[in-house]
């Protein structure tokens, strides 16, 4: 048997490197959130990511669903593969005051401090002594398009081929990237509460998207109303409908349904022919999303009716809901409290937003903890801006690289714990198979 | 014309107009006993005893009872020749806060249908009056029709349903029955707050209709505790009637197109989620392909707001009113009488496409015969609304019976050739069994599962 460093001392050292060694994963985070870019389109984004990561003198593989990359941190001896996670993407929040001016793409997500903290995971695991130790190895695996965002655009690049999944995390999934990923973790920003620290444990919705055209008939919308039909009603009658199915969903089932109207008719005095519409259907399990799903579909279908117009509903798969592991969240949960005080770690509950890294969560051990940092109304709000950057890139990054050292020192004996009490959902196969069968595209006049 | 013939004519209109002079006290307390009374359609039992026992004492023994509450008495002046109908509607509107309403049905003679039917008694008397009988060829008929205002749809349908009633309202069922095939043209005198200033206007149209008859059937649950397990018939009908808001920019407004209606059961407690809703509906047009095309539209809304919800639709799209069809020749003569009567800027002629929008089915009797319905502008207020009521009614009542009793005398004298004359030119758009064949084409029952 290997005589093993001590967890204990190998965290100070990781800890100790991060605070010293740190300022480049600052300024890969600064240096993301100049130049916003939405998903699967995050090419300078991953320039700049890329090269930070090869100046740890790190081989990294690029062009992975697009903009996504991996590069590996070996340990000393063999062990379990555990995949820290950082996002690419910005999404677009006209007025945001780090928005692209052209695209309106912003980082009111934060997830370039994930490239921060990322990359600070990194360079502690990198601190002298520690890789030896470790039992296993560590995947630093960066990747696109977690914001379900411009549906329209992003189902184009699926019908062409470019893609499968519109999210990131199922294309890597689909791509065989998490194959040998047996336990995995990120950190994601949040203005929530604490400001301060970090948040564990919560869960979040899963959901399923909608691109949705309503088909009417031109016509001139002064003279001649009654020779069109108006796809606009559809799309409005529509949404009605929507709202008056609300009081049939359950509190316990977090059902979101929230659609935006990306194309409204194209001049006043015509009667609107081409409206369409995106949406996400989101609920806290499965079976809720399903349920859901179907009454909007119904919905949907009314407003064409009603007004004698077609629709063409494009049913694309979402993303799961996140059920992060118990074990693994203690041990990260232990960590952000030796860092931050335990005061300043809040238990989150159930959570209404939605993301890929739920996906993972239903087929392995996963985390996918908040850290604060940031002020503004909510995540996703034009005001929402990052200002603790110690907080958001390197005390993130400090936890995530201290939990690697927890599961894989000391002969990585607590990585198996974690992985022999993990029961997943399901098996890559079935998670497939699954958000395969959520894809539908049907025409409907009533 | 002989001045013998002109100048006995002239006599005989004399007597009438004293005959009906004479009554006008008792034809005015008739109508007002019948403001105090209100009943809707198919249940106006005391408004016809008291109405066909006036006839009676007027000479006319009315048969009773047909479509539940009607009537119609005859009165020969020869053993052939035409027969000309005088009519009144027996039926109160519902106007609750009316002052005359009736505090139970909420009924009150809103639409001054008991005018009509002092005109009516009115109208019998002066011509039941010596000279008449010996002067004239042909028959008068005096008929009481329950029903013309389309309410009360779902008892109506119940009557349908169970074989009471063929068609919900007094004309289209009386027509059903045949109790206008012995009739060859057919008069009545409607009460309007217009305020032109002409004691008379004749002319113009009315709007083709159908009704709906909806129930949108959910799913009832605790409206607190169990919300998910129900299924909203409201919600079904307020998107419904949403939806149809949507259309109306799709109405062309030469058709003026009207869709209304008023839901009759929204629900039993506020908390329970609402199983059934029954929403009693009307699409009206200028013609009946434009009511047509516009209510399989709407039928579409109806589908859409239960296909929302998941609800079930079931309903009936019952035969409404067809367009009035004023006939020009019996307008000449009524128009002359009244210049004659009351001068010659007491009457004012409307245009044929003149609509008002509203329906009646005295429409229906002007696609089978010779019609007449003009009105007589004798109130004041809004129709239908509270605040209506006869200002005039010695107007609106006497004057009336002179006016339909002097055109019946021109019609039927000199071997009834005037009324001959408006028969032999006429050509009706529908025989009197096309037309109850077509208006049952029309009822159409339509069930639907949205899912």
């Amino acid at each position: 048997m290997a005589n093993f460093q001590n967890p204990a001392d190998l965290k100070q050292a990781v800890s100790a490197h991060i605070s010293s060694h740190g300022e480049p994963a600052i300024d890969l985070a600064r240096a993301a959130l100049s130049h916003p870019e939405t998903g699967y389109k995050e090419f300078k984004t991953a320039e700049a990511t890329a090269a930070a990561i090869r100046a740890l003198g790190l081989e990294v593989r690029e062009g992975i669903a697009i903009t996504g990359m991996t590069a590996t941190l070996q340990g000393g001896f063999p062990g379990p593969n555990v995949a820290i996670i950082a996002e690419l993407d910005a999404l677009p929040v006209p007025g945001h005051p780090n928005a692209d001016p052209d695209t309106t793409a912003a980082h009111a997500c934060a997830h370039h401090c994930q490239l921060g903290n990322l990359l600070a995971a990194a360079i502690g695991l990198s601190a002298p002594g520690v890789l030896e130790s470790l039992s296993g190895s560590v995947t630093l695996m960066v990747v696109p398009a977690e914001e379900y965002v411009e549906i329209e655009w992003r189902n184009e690049q699926r019908v062409a081929g470019r893609i499968e999944f519109l999210g990131g995390k199922p294309e890597f999934v689909r791509l065989g990237e998490l194959d040998d990923v047996d336990i995995c973790m990120m950190t994601h920003v949040t203005t929530e509460d604490p400001y301060d620290g970090f948040g564990v444990g919560g869960t979040n919705t899963g959901l399923v998207a909608k691109f949705i055209e309503f088909k009417g008939v031109k016509s001139h919308a002064g003279g001649a109303p009654h020779l069109g039909i108006n796809a606009l009603n559809a799309a409005h009658l529509a949404i009605a409908g929507i709202h008056a199915q609300r009081e049939t969903y359950r509190d316990d089932d977090t059902v979101r349904i929230h659609p935006i109207i990306t194309r409204g008719g194209s001049v006043v005095n015509a009667v609107p022919d081409d409206v369409r519409m995106e949406t996400f259907v989101r609920g806290a399990s499965i079976s809720a999303i399903k349920s859901a799903n179907e009454k909007v579909d119904r919905a949907l279908r009314a407003g064409a009716l009603a007004v004698g117009a077609t629709v063409d509903i494009t049913t694309l798969p979402g993303y799961l809901p996140l059920a992060p592991d118990q074990r693994l969240t203690a041990l990260h949960k232990a960590n952000a409290e030796s860092l931050v005080g335990s005061e300043r770690v809040h238990e989150f509950g159930r959570r209404g937003g939605s993301t890929d890294m739920g996906d993972l969560t239903q087929m392995m051990p996963g985390i996918h903890p908040y850290v604060g940092g940031a002020v503004g109304r909510s995540n996703h709000a034009e005001d929402m801006v990052v200002d603790n950057y110690n907080l958001a890139v390197l005390d993130a990054g400090k936890a995530m690289a201290m939990t690697v050292v927890d599961l894989l020192a000391a002969g990585a004996v607590e990585a198996t714990r974690v992985i022999s009490e993990h029961r997943p959902a399901m098996t890559k196969d079935e998670y497939l198979k699954l958000q395969r069968a959520f894809l539908s595209e049907r025409s409907y006049t009533e | 014309m002989s001045t013998v013939r002109d100048l006995n004519r002239i006599k005989i209109k004399a007597a009438v107009r004293r005959a009906i002079e004479a009554s006008s006290a008792e034809i005015i307390s008739l109508a007002r006993d019948i403001y105090e009374h209100p009943e809707p359609g198919f249940t106006e039992e005391r408004t016809a005893r008291v109405v066909a026992a006036a006839l009676s004492k007027a000479g006319v023994n009315p048969e009773t009872g047909i479509a539940i509450t009607g009537m119609k008495g005859i009165k020969s002046f020869s053993d052939d020749g035409p027969t000309v109908g005088v009519i009144g509607e027996l039926d109160a509107v519902k106007a609750p806060g009316h002052p005359a309403a009736d505090l139970k049905s909420g009924a009150a003679h809103a639409c001054g249908h008991h005018a009509q039917l002092g005109a009516l008694v009115g109208a019998a008397i002066g011509l039941g009056v010596p000279e008449v009988a010996s002067s004239l060829t042909g028959r008068a008929a005096f008929i009481a029709t329950p029903a013309e205002e389309f309410i009360d749809v779902g008892m109506r349908w119940g009557l349908h349903e169970t074989e009471h009633l063929g068609f919900l309202s007094g004309k289209q069922e009386m027509i059903r029955l045949g109790a206008f095939d012995d009739v060859d043209m057919a008069m009545m005198i409607h009460t309007s707050s217009s305020k032109a200033q002409r004691r008379f206007i004749v002319g113009g149209t009315s709007n083709a209709h159908v009704v709906h008859y909806v129930k949108f059937i959910g799913k009832a649950a605790h409206a607190g505790g169990a919300p998910h397990q129900g299924v909203n018939a409201l919600q079904a009908a307020m998107l419904a009637l949403s939806a149809i808001n949507t259309l109306r920019e799709t109405f062309e407004a030469e058709n003026q197109t009207r869709v209304h209606g008023i839901i009759t059961n929204g629900g039993v407690a506020t908390n329970a989620v609402p199983a059934e809703v029954v929403y009693e509906g009307r699409v009206r047009g200028r013609t009946m392909e434009a009511v047509d095309k516009v209510s399989a539209r709407v039928v579409d809304c109806y589908r859409a707001g239960a296909l929302a919800m998941g609800a079930e639709l079931e309903m009936v799209s019952i035969p409404g009113y067809l367009p009035l069809d004023n006939n020009k020749g019996m307008a000449r003569v009524f128009s002359e009488n009244v210049a004659t009567e009351f001068g010659e800027d007491s009457i004012m002629t409307q245009g044929d496409r003149v609509n008002a929008g509203g329906s009646t089915d005295m429409g229906d009797l002007s696609q089978v015969m010779p019609s007449l319905h003009p009105y007589v502008a004798a109130a004041d207020g809004t129709g239908h609304g509270i605040d209506y009521i006869i200002a005039d009614y010695r107007r609106a009542v006497v004057d009336s019976a002179i006016s339909m009793a002097l055109t019946v005398v021109d019609l039927l004298s000199d071997g009834a050739a005037e009324a001959r004359g408006i028969i032999d030119s006429h050509t009706p758009s529908l025989t009197r069994k096309g037309y109850v064949e077509s208006q049952f084409d029309r009822l159409q029952r339509i069930n639907y599962k949205g899912e």
